[in-house]
């Protein structure tokens, strides 16, 4: 195992670059009215390179992060992305072994389910977002993650290192 | 392939949700920590936006030249016959324009004349699927406080909901949490609109009999009824659509906003709060 010095601040510049590039240039990039969403990317390759623990743990950091730039209802990302994050490392702890393009599937995957989730609990709050607007915003959220989480999993190594549980390294040196 | 976690996993899942659900709480409740933890992180990030702003804007440039090409054409020609309109037009707006001054200043609407004004650049739009605020670069420094309205010179935009210094957060009027007192502008009924989300038009609740005939087309202001949040005679938007409400007592309108929210460059923030 290879030494590695410094994950929370390693782990804290990429959060804060994700978030400066989600709010300033992600931001402006709509398709069919849909954004993606790089720090759910992060969230999902930290899930999946680091199991579910680790998942969860950036997944309610980088929530964190995003909602304090956001005018939702202050957590609810956090939620969202902690329970997304969570899954993805599920998902990430089957993957042993298996095809390159599975880690693709799941964040695919992961990028719809957290629209639809943010969606569902957004309106158990209170906050009456629409349902009508999920498949847009879950096949953009889904493209995103599928095409992004490959060099995700690379920054996750060099946040973390490449030390056990690392299944995916195999399958895509 | 079972897919189990350890036992330390689901207690770690159980704290950060039990964590999330308590900020949301907090953050619902609108408790004094949760708004200046959004200020601070205002203020620090705004400067940094501004340059990444700048650095990324050649990528942001390249993607709308190629998602926005067939849009850019239309609006292109369309404007080129707006503008041979707007030629045909301007004399007669020149003494329209006049004679609304006279109005205003005899009437004292509000809206039209004596509010002091803050005109802003919308520097950042929607930041996430699920927002629906503009950030612009006016703040407190500039008289700007929150509760204050925003419009354009079309109509209403939204609220201001968060001010730093040198900038503000401008709730839009699509926003689900989204409500204004509005009155029909030709027969004074009295309702309130709400967002419902990007795209979509407004949603009114009146008070309006269902045998009461509102065409198409009928203009909406903001109501300015005692204790409103808005002053009185913003327009707002046009009714679209006319249907019974929950219950068949009253007509629900459809209103498409006056203001085009996707190409807002600038806006202008009234002085004024609720009385």
């Amino acid at each position: 195992m290879r030494s590695h010095r410094w994950p929370a601040l390693r782990a804290a510049v990429v959060l804060f670059l994700a978030l400066l590039l989600q709010v300033t240039m992600v931001a402006d990039l709509r398709v069919a009215g849909a954004l993606g969403d790089l720090l759910l990317v992060v969230v999902v390759a930290a899930g999946l390179t680091g199991g579910a623990d680790r998942g969860a743990t950036w997944g309610f950091a980088a929530g964190l992060a995003y909602d304090l730039v956001l005018d939702s209802p202050f957590g609810l990302t956090a939620l969202t992305y902690a329970l997304v994050g969570y899954a993805a490392g599920l998902a990430g702890s089957a993957l042993l072994r298996t095809s390159w393009w599975r880690p693709a599937a799941v964040a695919a995957v992961a990028g719809a389910l957290h629209a639809v989730l943010y969606t569902a609990v957004g309106n158990l709050v209170g906050v009456a977002y629409p349902f009508g607007q999920v498949p847009a915003i879950a096949l953009v959220q889904a493209a995103w993650c599928a095409v992004l989480v490959l060099p995700m999993l690379r920054v996750m190594w060099w946040v973390h290192g490449r030390g056990e549980p690392d299944r995916l390294e195999v399958l895509l040196r | 392939m079972a897919i189990s976690p350890p036992t330390g996993s689901r207690t770690r899942l159980t704290i950060l949700v039990v964590a999330s659900v308590t900020l949301i709480i907090l953050g619902l409740r609108d408790v004094p920590v949760v708004r200046d933890a959004r200020e601070g992180a205002a203020r620090v990030l705004d400067p940094v936006t501004g340059a990444v702003d700048t650095v990324t804007s050649p990528v942001r440039n390249a993607w709308h030249g190629v998602t926005d090409y067939e849009d850019l054409k239309d609006e292109n020609q369309r404007l080129k016959a707006e503008v041979s309109e707007a030629k045909g037009n301007q004399v007669a707006e020149a003494d329209a324009t006049k004679q609304l001054s006279e109005l205003s200043q005899t009437l004292d609407l509000p809206f039209a004349a004596t509010l002091p004004k803050v005109t802003a650049r919308v520097v950042s739009g929607p930041r996430s699927n699920f927002s629906h605020a503009v950030e612009i670069d006016k703040g407190s420094d500039d008289g700007l406080a929150v509760g204050m309205p925003a419009a354009t010179g079309a109509g209403l935009v939204g609220r201001v909901t968060q001010v730093t210094s040198s900038s503000a957060r401008v709730e839009l009027l699509t926003d689900p949490e989204f409500r204004v007192g509005v009155r029909l502008a030709t027969t004074g009924d009295l309702g309130t609109a709400r967002g419902q989300g990007r795209d979509d038009p407004l949603a009114v609740d009146s008070s309006i009999s269902p045998r009461t005939q509102v065409p198409a087309g009928t203009g909406v202001v903001t109501s300015g009824v005692d204790r409103s949040a808005y002053p009185p005679g913003i327009p707002v938007g046009t009714v679209s659509k006319v249907r019974e409400g929950s219950g068949g007592l009253a007509l629900e309108l459809v209103v498409d906003p006056l203001v085009d929210l996707d190409t807002l460059s600038y806006l202008t923030v009234l002085q004024w709060l609720p009385q």
